[in-house]
């Protein structure tokens, strides 16, 4: 671990987004590569400040010196979950594959539950905010799926991750239609939560489990000449980064190196000469909120590169602020102000460029930002589908 | 038809890069930017020095060694760079004030004088001599803020202290940005009997709205409100970055933000691609001209061993002020370290001299010879060279 690299610069803590928000976490620095000078083997882990940590990774990404606050935090979380016993809502979340599941098979009901002020009170005493709607369980899962094969040159297996499968399969089913339109096969293969909800709960091993099942499915299509192709943000940073590092996963290395973003991917295959989009005029005027996670990275803003080429498009960037809910973090009721905090600052960001639609790569942004602003927000595969002509399929 | 093809890649997002990149997005290239991490800008005190060592920056420049790097620049060349500059700020909602003409002071945390050229406008109504009555607000538990040092210089000067909760100073910041918060504050201030002519503040008054929030105390007070710089985590160095930033994106460049380059693609003389790691596997961007504005040793530009100092992109040669031995002067706090000297030496087109690339350019702090703490030049060197840096990377591509 490099943190005897740090410098103390500070530059970590000015880019923290729940150092900014609450005073209890003593912020990146000092609990990263401060405290684990402190940190000992032989010693029972008492830095429960250690779980206020969003996972944000913008420490990582704002270090001049390589130091990575956001790893040395996690591991410590790790240790944490491991020596102490797990509250409800931090075992619920790390489960939330097999709930989603089951949420999805009993949707309409679900929902409903969901909806009423008993359920929002049922929610609460679990220790869960409902600060937000929770987002709606879909009984037609992505996971139902056929496979799209036109024998095209190119071939993806498509990581959709739980957000497009339980909530939002429609997404899913357009961005199969987007790749087929430009030639591409898409196979949905065999998959299961990425593993970062459990890793993020404290819950490595339940974590590792996933990530191994996953691994051995996704190897395999590679090894058959196939691309990986995510679109949530979080999933792509724990295929690249936590399967080959913290999970220690056989095939991490490999699904690393051939794993993509959907939209870096248009754009390899534009690069390479292997599509010719025609993209379409789409009039609107959008905020473009990059996830924290899709900085991390580290592959540029692929769909901004690609939203340059939109005619009519008007879109603004915007990277400074986290919307504040980090996946299951902000559920959480313990981080509840830090989430609703950030995410009206996100939103008051939004609102001075004077967009009418929000877009974001990631779901929960997407989920955190509409639901406090109560504007549309979309995938940037839907202003993609928009200009190329690609309709909805009921 | 390539999406990743750049006409220019600029290395480092600091004053130099941003400021060169606006410059050339400006004019219609493609331009592409990677940083290893933020810039140590952002640890600033966000006020543009220009020289220090004479009451009329200019003068300053005219008196500096043969060597250094503002003799590359002429002079038309730096009043363009910093007019450019405050277009720039006053487009982007933070105006700078101050004129090439003479220096302006700076009221330090230590109740000293800090002499910069441009300061931002936050800083506008810092006193400019020892006459002056202040009244400091400073805030509970606000780590190295201490108003007693600035009341032990100064004659009619006072304090008050405010508890806002929270004692760090991203923290204080934010909260100037709530309506709440900013309410209270201003109730506890009009209670304050202040008699004192202006008052001072630790640089925490928020970080996006900071001059209107400076402009709103100074009309329910009706007196002259200015900021004092503050150690790192520096509100106006953020700023500063801030608005840079956003101004280069503004222009049409492409920021790739933890891109460390760990190789380069090259042909002849030619410097064809950078090779970047990013997570999985590395990542290349093609470009015509590169731009090196990677810093000094704290930005990540240079790294020293006890044998040899090396520039860690291009390997460029590398300007070394004698053996090791001589690197260091006895006095810690000396402005005559001479490893303050290291860097890359460069021709009037600021390409490095020695090196084997001609299409390379070099500006801000890791050029050679600076000595940006003696002579006090820090973000104006870097604003006028990167002036020269672009031009001469535009001339290359035509």
């Amino acid at each position: 671990m490099n943190f005897e690299h740090c410098i103390r610069c500070t530059i970590c803590v000015e880019n923290c987004p729940v150092f900014r928000v609450n005073p209890d976490f003593p912020g990146p620095k000092q609990a990263g590569p401060d405290a684990q000078r402190f940190r000992s083997d032989r010693e029972k882990a008492e830095d429960e400040w250690v779980l206020l940590c969003s996972q944000c990774k913008r420490c990582e990404m704002s270090c001049p010196c390589g130091v990575e606050p956001a790893q040395i935090i996690l591991i410590a979380q790790q240790r944490y979950g491991r020596e102490h016993p797990h509250s409800l809502a931090h075992l619920l979340f790390a489960n939330n594959y097999y709930l989603s599941t089951l949420g999805s098979l009993t949707a309409p009901i679900a929902n409903m539950i969901a909806a009423t002020e008993m359920g929002k009170k049922a929610f609460r005493a679990m220790g869960i905010s409902t600060h937000i709607p929770f987002p709606k369980f879909r009984f037609r899962r992505l996971h139902n799926e056929k496979k799209n094969l036109n024998r095209g040159r190119k071939k993806v297996a498509f990581f959709y991750g739980c957000f497009i499968n339980f909530y939002r399969p429609d997404i899913g089913r357009k961005i199969i239609r987007l790749l087929s339109s430009l030639n591409v096969d898409v196979v949905l293969p065999t998959q299961w939560c990425c593993g970062l909800p459990a890793l993020g709960n404290g819950n490595l091993e339940l974590a590792r489990s996933f990530a191994k099942k996953n691994a051995a499915s996704l190897s395999n299509y590679i090894d058959a000449g196939y691309d990986v192709i995510y679109t949530c943000t979080s999933c792509g940073l724990c295929l690249l980064h936590d399967y080959p590092g913290i999970l220690e996963i056989p095939q991490g290395k490999k699904i690393a190196e051939n794993s993509y973003d959907i939209h870096e991917y248009i754009i390899k295959l534009i690069n390479e000469g292997y599509i010719k989009p025609n993209f379409g005029e789409v009039r609107r005027k959008i905020a473009y909120h990059i996830p924290c996670h899709l900085r991390a990275l580290e592959i540029g803003y692929p769909a901004a590169k690609l939203m340059t080429m939109i005619p009519e498009l008007q879109y603004e960037i915007l990277d400074d602020a986290c919307c504040g809910l980090n996946g299951s973090y902000g559920f959480k009721k313990s981080n509840e102000f830090t989430a609703v905090q950030l995410g009206k600052r996100a939103v008051s960001l939004i609102r001075k460029t004077g967009a009418e639609d929000i877009v974001a790569d990631c779901g929960s942004c997407r989920m955190q930002l509409g639901g406090i602003s109560g504007m549309t927000s979309l995938d940037p595969a839907e202003i993609l589908c928009e200009s190329l002509g690609i309709k909805d399929q009921k | 038809m390539s999406v990743t093809e750049y006409d220019v890649i600029i290395i480092g997002a600091g004053v130099a890069g941003l400021t060169a990149g606006s410059l050339l997005a400006g004019r219609g290239f493609k331009i592409a930017l990677v940083t290893s991490g933020e810039p140590t800008a952002c640890l600033s005190t966000g006020c543009i020095d220009l020289c220090s060592r004479d009451h009329n920056p200019l003068c300053g420049i005219k008196n500096l060694p043969p060597e250094h790097p503002f003799n590359l620049v002429p002079e038309k060349t730096i009043r363009e760079s910093l007019d450019n500059f405050q277009a720039a700020m006053s487009e982007m909602g933070m105006p700078y004030v101050g004129t090439t003409k003479e220096n302006r002071l700076v009221l330090s945390a230590l109740g000293t004088f800090k002499t910069s050229c441009l300061v931002p406008s936050t800083m506008e109504a810092a006193p400019q001599d020892a006459n002056d009555s202040i009244h400091v607000i400073s805030f509970s538990g606000l780590k190295d803020f201490y108003p007693s040092y600035i009341i032990s210089r100064r004659k009619n000067t006072n304090f008050s202290v405010y508890d806002a909760g929270v004692s760090s100073t991203m923290g204080i910041a934010s909260h100037f940005e709530e309506k709440e918060f900013f309410e209270k504050f201003i109730i506890w201030l009009e209670k304050i009997d202040i008699q004192e002519d202006k008052i001072a503040f630790p640089a925490v008054l928020g970080l996006e709205s900071a001059v209107e929030i400076v402009k709103i105390i100074s009309i329910l007070m009706e007196k002259p409100i200015f900021e004092i710089p503050t150690i790192p985590p520096s509100m106006p160095g953020r700023r500063l970055f801030n608005a840079l930033k956003d101004y280069f994106r503004k222009k049409g460049g492409d920021i790739y933000w933890n891109w460390p380059v760990i190789g380069v693609e090259k042909s002849g003389k030619i410097i064809e691609a950078v090779m970047t790691a990013s997570k999985g596997r590395p990542n290349s961007l093609n470009g015509k001209a590169f731009i090196l504005a990677s810093g000094s040793f704290v930005g990540g530009g240079l790294t020293a061993t006890r044998e040899a100092i090396i520039e860690n992109v291009f390997n460029l040669p590398v300007h070394v002020p004698g053996t090791c031995e001589t690197w260091f002067d006895n006095d810690y706090f000396s402005f005559n370290h001479g490893i303050g000297r290291a860097g890359i030496k460069a021709d009037s087109s600021l390409r490095p001299t020695g090196s084997p690339w001609e299409n390379i350019f070099v500006c801000g702090s890791i050029l050679a010879d600076t000595e940006i703490l003696k002579n006090g030049c820090g973000h104006g060197l870097a604003l006028a060279t990167a002036h020269v840096a672009a031009k001469s990377c535009m001339e290359y591509i035509r």
